[in-house]
């Protein structure tokens, strides 16, 4: 009788066990997946290949920039937000695609295609010994400003490579919902 | 009888239990053999696209000699910096490598797959071509992998320039290196211009 009730335990709990592993691990592509390497603004990340260190985070509600000896305006029905970084190899010549901004919900927003290939704009080359500063710039509405995460990785579609995480952090807002710090024009052209 | 019965058949039984002890260590000695056997069988292809990916055993070659590499005939001819360019960061320093490479077997498209050239430097860094500088080169001039598309015929001499930024500190101890597909994991390591 003892030996019966403890078979049927044993069962239980091995069933138990099985549909826990099963329902616990992770997806395939979350396991192959880019390994994130968490920091803040002014401070140094390691990532595997490149290191990046945000210094100031800005907003405009237009851009305005010098593309082959014309003057280009960029409007948004949003905001435009500016993260100057500072960038540099490891140890071997490699580059940078872009990066993501991370809005509070996890909503995604790419670095902004929209400045073409203005110089300055993605993707970044890097040398090692030549830190470089650039800046990212998104396209974003602007209920995705305050507590967003810039996310930068060498390749666009990468896997088991890492991926540098950085917490914006809040943003104060003025009473129109808009960012405190809001400027209306930024000039791309003027030096990092 | 059936005390006979009993023993014949203990009989039995002690020739299976030898039988099936013999069996269970050959199969534990299999297991010895088999076991690496399938790590070398599923790892191989891993193995082999990493050593064919990889530049990883250098091969020196002394200044101003040639070496077999690729099907041709690799001899590094300078290796300069080129100062007085404006625009570049502060620090960095432009570095210009020539080759004359003189064409043995002109399957170069294959031969050449994923050609780099590089520069390393004494802590281990390295450095491939960059766009950031261009400098203006004559026409019969080449980079790499237009070379390996140009058409040229055994016995051609073809000029290969590639460009590159470093810091200034890596400039004392930087070596060209260059890496075909048809030659990896093996690479060559030119030494320095005695200066």
């Amino acid at each position: 009788m003892i030996r019966r009730v403890s078979n049927v335990v044993l069962l239980v709990v091995a069933v138990a066990l099985c549909y826990g592993m099963q329902t616990s691990t992770p997806h395939y592509a979350r396991l192959t997946g880019l390994i994130p390497v968490r920091g803040g603004i002014g401070e140094t990340i390691e990532a595997r290949s490149f290191s990046l260190k945000v210094a100031k985070i800005g907003f405009a509600h237009t851009l305005k920039l010098n593309a082959f000896g014309k003057e280009k305006v960029l409007t948004t029905g949003g905001l435009w937000a500016i993260v100057t970084a500072e960038l540099a190899a490891r140890d071997a010549s490699t580059s940078v695609w872009g990066g993501i901004w991370q809005g509070p919900a996890g909503l995604r927003y790419r670095t902004s295609e929209r400045l073409g290939v203005a110089p300055g704009a993605p993707p970044f080359s890097l040398e090692p010994g030549l830190p470089r500063k650039v800046r990212f710039v998104f396209e974003i509405p602007a209920d995705q400003a305050a507590n967003a995460t810039l996310l930068v990785a060498s390749a666009r579609f990468s896997a088991l490579d890492s991926e540098a995480q950085i917490k914006l952090g809040t943003v104060e807002t003025g009473a129109d919902g808009l960012p405190a710090g809001v400027i209306e024009t930024f000039d791309l052209d003027q030096p990092i | 009888m059936q005390a006979v019965d009993t023993m014949s058949r203990s009989r039995m039984a002690e020739g299976r239990s030898g039988t099936e002890r013999k069996w269970r260590r050959r199969a534990l000695w299999a297991l010895v053999v088999l076991l690496p056997a399938v790590i070398v069988e599923t790892s191989y292809g891993s193995v082999r696209t990493f050593l064919g990916n990889n530049d990883l055993i250098a091969r020196d070659v002394a200044w101003g000699s040639a070496a077999h590499f690729g099907g041709s005939d690799w001899q590094l001819t300078d290796l300069r910096t080129a100062l007085g360019m404006e625009g570049l960061p502060a620090n960095a320093v432009p570095v210009l490598a020539d080759f004359t490479v003189t064409v043995g077997d002109p399957d170069m498209r294959n031969l050449w797959v994923g050609c780099k050239v590089f520069l390393t430097d004494a802590s281990g860094r390295q450095w491939t071509p960059t766009a950031t500088v261009s400098l203006r080169a004559p026409a019969d001039v080449m980079i790499c992998a237009s070379a390996a598309f140009s058409g040229a015929k055994k016995g051609d001499r073809l000029k290969i320039r590639e460009t590159f930024m470093v810091p200034k500190d890596a400039i004392a101890t930087i070596r060209v290196a260059v890496g075909v597909g048809s030659e990896r994991p093996y690479y060559l390591r030119f030494q320095r211009p005695e200066s």
